[in-house]
This record gives C-alpha cells, sequence and structure tokens, in this order.
C-alpha cells in the first residue's frame, strides 16, 4: 500500500484510534494520563467521601444502595488504574497516595481549582453533611458523571473507551439511585427544604465540576480525539438535564 | 513493572522474503503465563550494544494451535525486525513479557456469527489467530476476510490461508486486494479507499448480517474503513481495532548529550520543549523540581501524583544532568535512554535540557 504511513498526529486528527501503548506518542501519552488519572481520582475521592453516608442510611435498602455506590465508584477506579499502569504507572502505589477521604471546610471556596498533585475534581473536596445532602449530591453529581462518560466513551485510545463503556451503566444506575433515595426524601416537608438547601450548596459546585467555558486546552485535546464536545455545551446539557429531573419533585435550581 | 521471560525459539520459517514466522516455547514455570486469548501480541526485548529495543509482534496462531508463534515482518529501517529477520535461530532463547492486548471478542459455542475482518500487510498475524481460533471454537460460525498487500509475493500467510478455506469450506471466504498487481476483477486491484469500501459492501460483502468487525492495518487504512463501516451503519461497539503503526522510531535512540562543563553553581540555566515550544529559564538547583521551576514559567507541564508513581510528567532529557529521586513508574530502560520523572528532578549541571515531547 503506498499511503500506508501518516503521522500519528494527523490520523489522530482525522478521527483514527490508538491500541496500544506502544501507539502513543509522548504529548499524547501525557494528556491522557492527565485525563485517567483525574477520573481515578474523582471516583475514589466519591468513593472515599460516600464510605461515611452508609451509616447515615435511614434503612438497610438504602443502606445496600450506599454501599454498592462506594463499592462500584472504587472499582471503577481500579479499572482505569489498570489502563495507566499500561503506561508505566504504580498502580498499588498510586491508589494510596493520597487520603481520599479528606476534605477541605465546607464553607471553602475554590472554584473548579484541583487541589496540587491531587487531580480529583474540585466537587470533591467538600465534604458531604448527613443522607439528605450526600442523596442530594448524589443525584446532581451523577447526572454529571454520566453526562461526562458519554463524552469519555469517545476517547481515542481505545482500551480506555472499552474500560469507560463498561463503567457507563453502572454509574447510571447510581444517578437513577439516588434520584429514586431522592424521590423518598421529599416526600415530607422538612425532607424537602432539606434537599432544598442540599441542591442550592451542590449546584454550583457541580458546574464548576465541567471545566472552564472557552478552554484553550480543548481544542488541542481535541486534535488528539482526547475530548470532543466543549465544556459549554455537556454543561448545558446537565443544567437542563437536572432542572428536568428536580421540578417533579417540587425542587428549584438556582441558576448562575 | 515489567516481567521479561526468557522464550527459547524452536523453529525460524522464512514466509516472505521480508517476513519470518517465529515458533517459541516458554519454561516450564511460564507457562500459565503465556496463555494467550486469539489477537494478542508479545512484547520482545533485545539488547543492541548499550540500548535496549522492545518491540510488540502478534501471535499468529489460534488457541488450539499447540503452539506459541508470532510473525515478524521487517520494517525498513527497522532496527529490531531487520536484526530478527537476520538473526534468528532455532535453539536462540528470546526474552518476552507475556500476552497482552484486548483485540478479541468473546467466543460462544453455539453462536452462528458472521464475522468480517480487514488486514493490511502484517496485519493479517492477529486476524490469522482471530479466525483460527474462531473456526475451531465457534463452528456455526462464518468469516469473511479482506486481504490487502502490495502484490502476491508479499502476502503472508497465503497458502496457510488456503488451507483453511479448504479445511472450513464454506466459512471463511478471503477477498485479496492487490496494490500493484492487475486482478480478473477490477475491484481487487488497488488500494482499500472509501470507493473500493462502498463497492465492496454493495457487491460482495452483506454488512447488515456482520456481527462483528476486526480491522488490523497501518493508520490511512483504519481510518477509511472505519469511516466507510460507519457510514454503513456498523455501531462503533462491533468494530475492533489494531493499530500497526507505520510512523513509530525504528531506529535505535540516541544517548543525551552530557556537557562536561563545570557544574558549581547555585542556578542552573534550563531548555524545557513542550508542544514544540522550548523556553529558557533560570531557577536554583535546590527547593525546586524541574516540574515546578517549568509550571513557574508558564509551562503547561502535565503532571499528576506528583510522587513519582505514575509518569503523567516524564519528560526527555537531552542536555546535561538531573538527579530524580524517587522513581515507582519508569523502567530502567526508559532511564538509559533519558527519560526522568520531572517532578522529582533536580539539577546536577549548570546546564540542562529537557522536552516532553519525545
Amino acid at each position: 500500500m503506498n499511503n500506508d504511513t501518516m503521522s500519528i498526529e494527523d490520523y489522530l486528527a482525522q478521527g483514527g484510534v490508538l491500541t496500544a501503548p506502544g501507539n502513543a506518542p509522548a504529548r499524547y501519552r501525557a494528556e491522557l494520563l492527565r485525563l485517567m488519572a483525574s477520573f481515578v481520582d474523582s471516583e475514589l475521592a466519591g468513593s472515599a467521601g460516600f464510605a461515611d453516608t452508609i451509616n447515615d442510611a435511614p434503612g438497610i435498602k438504602e443502606r445496600i444502595a450506599a454501599a454498592r455506590i462506594v463499592l462500584e465508584k472504587a472499582d471503577h477506579a481500579g479499572r482505569v488504574l489498570s489502563v495507566m499502569a499500561s503506561f508505566g504507572a504504580d498502580a498499588g502505589r498510586y491508589a494510596v497516595h493520597h487520603p481520599w477521604a479528606a476534605r477541605l471546610p465546607r464553607e471553602a471556596d475554590i472554584g473548579a481549582v484541583r487541589q496540587g498533585a491531587d487531580r480529583r475534581l474540585a466537587v470533591f473536596h467538600y465534604p458531604l453533611r448527613g443522607w439528605v445532602d450526600a442523596v442530594t449530591m448524589n443525584v446532581l453529581m451523577g447526572r454529571a458523571v454520566v453526562i461526562q462518560l458519554k463524552e469519555l466513551e469517545r476517547v481515542s485510545y481505545q482500551p480506555l473507551a472499552e474500560v469507560f463503556r463498561t463503567i457507563t451503566p453502572r454509574e447510571t444506575r447510581h444517578a437513577e439511585l439516588g434520584l429514586e433515595g431522592l424521590k423518598r426524601i421529599v416526600e415530607t416537608a422538612q425532607g424537602r427544604e432539606q434537599a432544598q438547601a442540599a441542591a442550592d450548596y451542590w449546584h454550583p459546585r457541580v458546574a464548576a465540576s465541567f471545566g472552564v467555558v472557552g478552554s484553550a486546552r480543548h481544542d488541542m485535546l481535541a486534535r488528539l480525539g482526547l475530548r470532543h464536545v466543549p465544556n459549554e455545551a455537556l454543561l448545558a446539557e446537565w443544567r437542563a438535564a437536572i432542572a428536568a429531573e428536580l421540578a417533579p419533585l417540587g425542587l428549584t435550581v438556582k441558576e448562575g | 513493572m515489567s516481567r521479561f521471560h526468557p522464550l527459547e525459539i524452536t523453529d525460524v520459517r522464512r514466509e516472505t522474503r521480508d517476513a519470518i514466522v517465529v515458533t517459541l516455547k516458554p519454561r516450564e514455570e511460564d507457562r500459565e503465563a503465556f496463555r494467550f486469548t486469539q489477537g494478542q501480541y508479545l512484547t520482545f526485548r533485545h539488547r543492541f550494544d548499550d540500548a535496549e529495543l522492545r518491540r510488540s509482534y502478534s501471535i499468529c496462531a489460534g488457541l488450539d494451535d499447540g503452539a506459541l508463534r508470532v510473525g515478524i515482518k521487517r520494517v525498513d529501517g527497522g532496527a529490531f525486525s531487520t536484526w530478527a529477520n537476520e538473526n534468528l535461530r532455532p535453539g536462540d532463547l528470546i526474552e518476552a513479557m507475556p500476552p497482552m492486548g484486548n483485540f478479541h471478542l468473546p467466543l460462544e459455542p453455539e453462536a452462528a456469527r458472521e464475522y468480517l475482518g480487514f488486514a493490511g500487510g502484517s496485519g493479517i498475524t492477529p486476524i490469522l489467530s482471530i479466525i483460527r481460533t474462531t473456526l475451531a471454537r465457534e463452528p456455526k460460525s462464518r468469516f469473511t476476510l479482506v486481504y490487502a498487500n502490495r502484490q502476491v509475493g508479499s502476502i503472508m500467510f497465503r497458502e496457510e490461508l488456503e488451507d483453511l478455506k479448504n479445511e472450513h469450506l464454506g466459512r471463511l471466504s478471503i477477498i485479496h486486494i492487490l496494490d500493484s498487481e492487475g486482478q480478473e476483477i477490477d475491484l481487487f486491484s488497488g488500494q482499500i479507499d472509501r470507493a473500493k469500501c462502498d463497492a465492496l459492501f454493495r457487491h460482495w460483502i452483506d454488512l447488515p448480517s456482520v456481527d462483528a468487525a476486526f480491522i488490523c492495518g497501518p493508520e490511512p487504512m483504519m481510518l477509511v474503513i472505519a469511516e466507510a463501516l460507519r457510514a454503513h451503519g456498523m455501531a462503533d461497539e462491533r468494530i475492533k481495532f489494531e493499530l500497526f503503526a507505520s510512523s513509530q522510531p525504528g531506529r535505535l535512540p540516541q544517548k543525551p548529550r552530557r556537557n562536561g562543563a563545570a557544574d558549581a553553581a547555585a542556578t542552573c540555566e534550563a531548555s524545557v520543549t513542550l508542544d514544540g515550544v522550548t523556553r529558557t529559564f533560570s531557577f536554583p538547583k535546590q527547593g525546586q523540581s524541574v516540574l515546578e521551576a517549568a509550571l513557574a514559567h508558564s509551562l503547561d507541564a502535565p503532571f499528576a501524583c506528583t510522587a513519582g508513581v505514575c509518569s503523567t510528567c516524564r519528560a526527555k532529557v537531552l542536555e546535561g544532568e538531573v538527579e530524580m529521586l524517587v522513581n515507582h513508574a519508569l523502567e530502567d530502560y526508559e532511564v538509559e535512554q533519558g527519560y526522568v520523572l520531572t517532578c522529582q528532578c533536580y539539577p546536577v549541571s549548570d546546564r540542562i535540557a529537557v522536552s516532553y515531547d519525545q
């Protein structure tokens, strides 16, 4: 075949996929690892943060749901960590190198900025406060994760895209469990009041997890096939989805 | 950290003018580790003078063939493939990592599926493994192979494929596409481009009845076929790719230059390259890692754990000397080539040049 050579950059820019660590040029490898580290850190932090919620659960079914979320998010982190390991990362050491349950004060205001070497999304630095708070946060962030996974499934590194595809149905179920729990909570006036306060607190923080609007890095990542839809579009999709989910429950969202 | 095991070469067969098929035998204690799934590859290593090279080659044997066998095609300017084609002999030992790769789908003995394979040149190796295993383990399934090569003489496994066709009558069909030789049917000459794919799907392959497709070859071919399959309605989850990248460096790596100049200054002058841009700045040798200095000078250098365990911050030292405090993510042979974890590196020499682009 005559035209059987093509630069990797052109190949990726035209939608090509890479299939083994050896295919990845240096900058692609670095950005892929960054992307994976952020997902791993977020899942581990989310899992660790939700662990205390198990003991806040009002019943056995709720305990099981919370425990399932803790277990499965840790498992998801492990799956992506395996892909990082194929690039040389020491997965065993990585899994324990941060105190994943550590949180900043509830009223800290860190915007969307990641904290140092911990690559979790900023929203996972804020602490949960009781059952209603946790369920509401899970509904808001759960929907965000599902939308972000739809984007991540299109990543140009095939082994990682396949891992994300196995994760999506389970994260979708986490969001559904959250919504079921929230429906029960708003059956009482007190519950609805608490849920509304939680929604007011978490909505802007989850919104910030969609990243910078008009990101310059996005173009670079898009050329590598690591991103496809801009942050602002994903954020808009999430805002609409959440508004539609909360309205039937008598909950409102504060815009802005 | 990777684990290499010695494999004994029990047979070397010249398959075409520039490709060999090598049969390998693991030690008794490694037999379990070298059990493979169809479509996987082995990563070999060999020391050339003072540099180690690693290359991966796909297993061409099926699961039931009772042997571990790879195909190695000589690449122009490829140090490893040239050495292998010229030097490997039965009785030699060669080191390899256990089989890796995800280029397969689970097989079910009762399933009656239609599979489609596209192979370009040496891309036939993993697909042959998949075909052999599928025909044996899914007796009701059928396989159509579209196999592109330059000319008849460069078709790897030509006879073996013919034998398979005859052995499993009616279950394997092969369409040979030859770049530089005219064929009776015009469609089967030339290169695989979009027009050819469309014609194949119109006249020869009933795509709606295909359950899964396997594609293995170089970049342009992968793009064309992926696009054509999608345009004809095939879902992404049913298409498996294995890229045999054409633009990987085949040559031996060069060692970093050492200045030999005096290294007594308290600050270091650093040139850091990222995304094609090189920025030069000074920073104290104590107290700031190379990564921290790069970030402080507005370079969007990659990093994640800053603990020396993830390798996101890996870069190559092109000039000068640095000291790396902790390393849990780079292998010895990477360090040999000049790679470092910049989150752990502090300059020793007065001048360093580091690149994140290599």
